[in-house]
């Protein structure tokens, strides 16, 4: 029922006193939450800010190593090397549940190769192709592990800004309502009881004066 | 076979030629100059060398340090087919064999990239025709759809023995590294059987030959050594080639010792040692350093699960090349001096395409000149 609708009767007075219970404990709940999850921020932030200056110098490094490596076997031999990955590297998508926020937890699935998994030939090719190869399984362990830790921390911001619109509303829409509406209805029932012991005061005096008349 | 047994005219003509090419080859000073230039001006000073005027050509398909490796590529198999052309007799044959390297690296590329779907224009811009497969038959290889099919029209070639027993399971996960890795096993092999049929300059020749397998494979044994997870004894023994100086056996002992007195000892009967001291010797400036240093320097490497340091890789090469060079001085009229002018034109251009990738990532001269051979 809409807070207009509430009569200002003893049962509505008993609504709103139930409502207002009602929002002040999701309130204190959500207050809760909304804490709690902003400490997880500050943790998640900075350790996606750590991970990604770890990316980037990896990325800085991964980048010299494809130097050095195209310069000793040239972008072809490179290439020939890159031709021979048999198994594409990936991630398993899954979730962890934070304050029931699901953030997400990517799990690297064939990105780290041993020598005889890359499927290049070891006679076929030299160490600084191995060297590149390392650089960037590092690199994308990084990018998977940085992307876990952003799509937390964007995922966690989407449910701080929900969640603290809805400590708001609680807080300076909904709860104030309801006590201009609790006030409105107490008001009116005072009100209506003066009027009601003024009436019976008004009957009595009438009836004592018609007592004495007769 | 005799090759060059009895020094015959053509021989000598060959082999002056070659040794004539090899004085047309850059010079210190010219690697000077070019890493002076900007990649431009690279294009610009190569496109004037008479050896390099497909850079011209290919300026329309690639630019900067693209258009330099593939013109650089190009010259390199131009170069090494106008060698075959000019080599007589037997000297033909070994310089064929010689050249089977770059027929292996098209070959796998061809299988790869036929297994896993690459557009054929892609693959084509990867394959260096300098061996004995021409152009004409590896764009025929490249039409073919089938790993099958690909494997059947290499059934002429010199190295197919090794390819026919993977004719079945060609295309399964890993198969293409054991293939890749027989064939050089296989290379070497011929190479080795071809050499011992006797020649001019041919027991020179073994030794080298065996001075690089045994190079190779320790490079390998600190590859496999290095990974996080200990690999099987079979990929070590996969991956060995043998016929070298240095028994196999002794490199399976190295790669299960784990004290550092027992790996010095072993790594000091090894010839690899003093080719080490002395590549560290000219890299670091140092004339103290003895094999005993380079053994402990391998031995920390090692302890560490470390690959092979470039640079040092770099020295011991240019320290092989100049045993090259100092044998094709001592036979002149031998396959030597073919396989020094092949082995330096080789690093030529592996020299010009480290300056224009290294230019175009913006590495510092100094470093640059860390990866050039000369």
């Amino acid at each position: 029922m809409p807070i207009d609708e509430i009569k200002p009767t003893r049962a509505g007075l008993l609504i709103v006193r139930r409502r207002m219970a009602l929002a002040e404990r999701v309130h204190e709940l959500l207050s809760m939450k909304l804490d709690g999850m902003m400490l997880e921020l500050v943790r998640l932030t900075d350790r996606a800010a750590l991970q990604r200056r770890e990316l980037e110098e990896l990325y800085t490094m991964a980048r010299e190593m494809a130097a050095i490596a195209a310069m000793m076997e040239g972008a072809t031999g490179v290439l020939l090397a890159a031709l021979s990955v048999e198994t594409v590297p990936t991630y398993t998508p899954g979730h962890k549940n934070v304050f029931g926020v699901h953030l997400p937890d990517l799990e690297p699935v064939a990105v780290r190769k041993t020598l005889d998994q890359r499927g290049y030939g070891v006679l076929g090719t030299s160490s600084v192709i191995d060297d590149a190869a390392d650089a960037y399984e590092n690199l994308l362990e990084a990018i998977i592990a940085s992307a876990e830790l952003e799509g937390g921390v964007k995922q966690l911001l989407d449910e701080i800004e929900r969640t603290r619109r809805r400590v708001n509303a609680l807080e300076f829409k909904v709860i104030p309502e309801l006590v201009e509406k609790r006030r409105i209805i107490e008001d009116q029932r005072d009100e209506m009881e003066r009027q009601e012991w003024t009436r019976l005061r008004r009957i009595k005096k009438i009836k004592a004066k018609r007592a004495e008349k007769l | 076979m005799a090759l060059c047994g009895v020094i015959s005219p053509s021989c000598v003509y060959a082999c002056t030629r070659f040794r004539v090419r090899r004085t047309k080859l850059l010079s210190r000073e010219a690697y000077r100059r070019i890493m002076r230039m900007s990649i431009p001006e690279v294009v610009t000073h190569l496109g004037r060398q008479e050896d390099y005027q497909e850079i011209m050509d290919l300026a329309g398909d690639f630019s900067g340090a693209q258009l330099i490796e593939e013109a650089v590529n190009r010259s390199l198999a131009r170069s090494f087919r106008s060698a075959m052309a000019i080599a007589p007799g037997d000297l033909h044959t070994l310089t064929g064999e010689y050249l089977a390297r770059w027929d292996i690296a098209n070959v796998m590329a061809i299988l790869r990239g036929t297994v896993h779907d690459v557009p054929r224009r892609q693959i084509r811009d990867l394959l260096i025709p300098a061996g004995e497969l021409d152009s004409a038959l590896l764009d025929r290889l490249l039409d073919l759809t089938g790993c099958g099919d690909v494997l059947e029209s290499l059934q002429d070639w010199r190295l197919y023995p090794a390819l026919a027993e993977y004719y079945r399971i060609c295309g399964e996960k890993g198969v293409f590294a054991r293939i890749e890795d027989e064939l050089y096993q296989q290379y070497y092999a011929g190479l080795l059987g071809l050499a011992a049929s006797g020649c001019s300059g041919c027991q020179e020749l073994i030794a080298y030959l065996r001075f690089e397998i045994d190079i190779t494979n320790m490079k390998n044994l600190l590859r496999l050594h290095c990974a996080k997870e200990a690999c099987d004894i079979t990929v070590v023994d996969r991956t060995m080639i043998p016929g070298g100086n240095i028994p196999l056996a002794l490199f399976r002992r190295l790669y299960g010792i784990g004290t550092e007195e027992e790996f010095i000892s072993v790594f000091l009967q090894m010839a690899i040692a003093p080719v080490l001291a002395r590549a560290v010797r000219e890299l670091r400036q140092d004339p103290n350093f003895s094999s005993t240093d380079a053994a402990e320097l391998v031995w920390r490497r090692w302890h560490q699960h470390l690959r092979p340091v470039h640079e040092l890789e770099m020295a011991i090469t240019r320290v092989r090349l100049q045993q090259m060079d100092s044998l094709s001085r001592r036979h002149p009229f031998s396959v030597l001096p073919v396989l020094a002018y092949l082995e330096r034109k080789r690093y030529e251009v592996a020299n010009l395409r480290a300056i224009a990738r290294g230019k175009a990532f913006g590495l510092p001269a100094d470093r640059i000149w860390q990866y050039i051979v000369m």
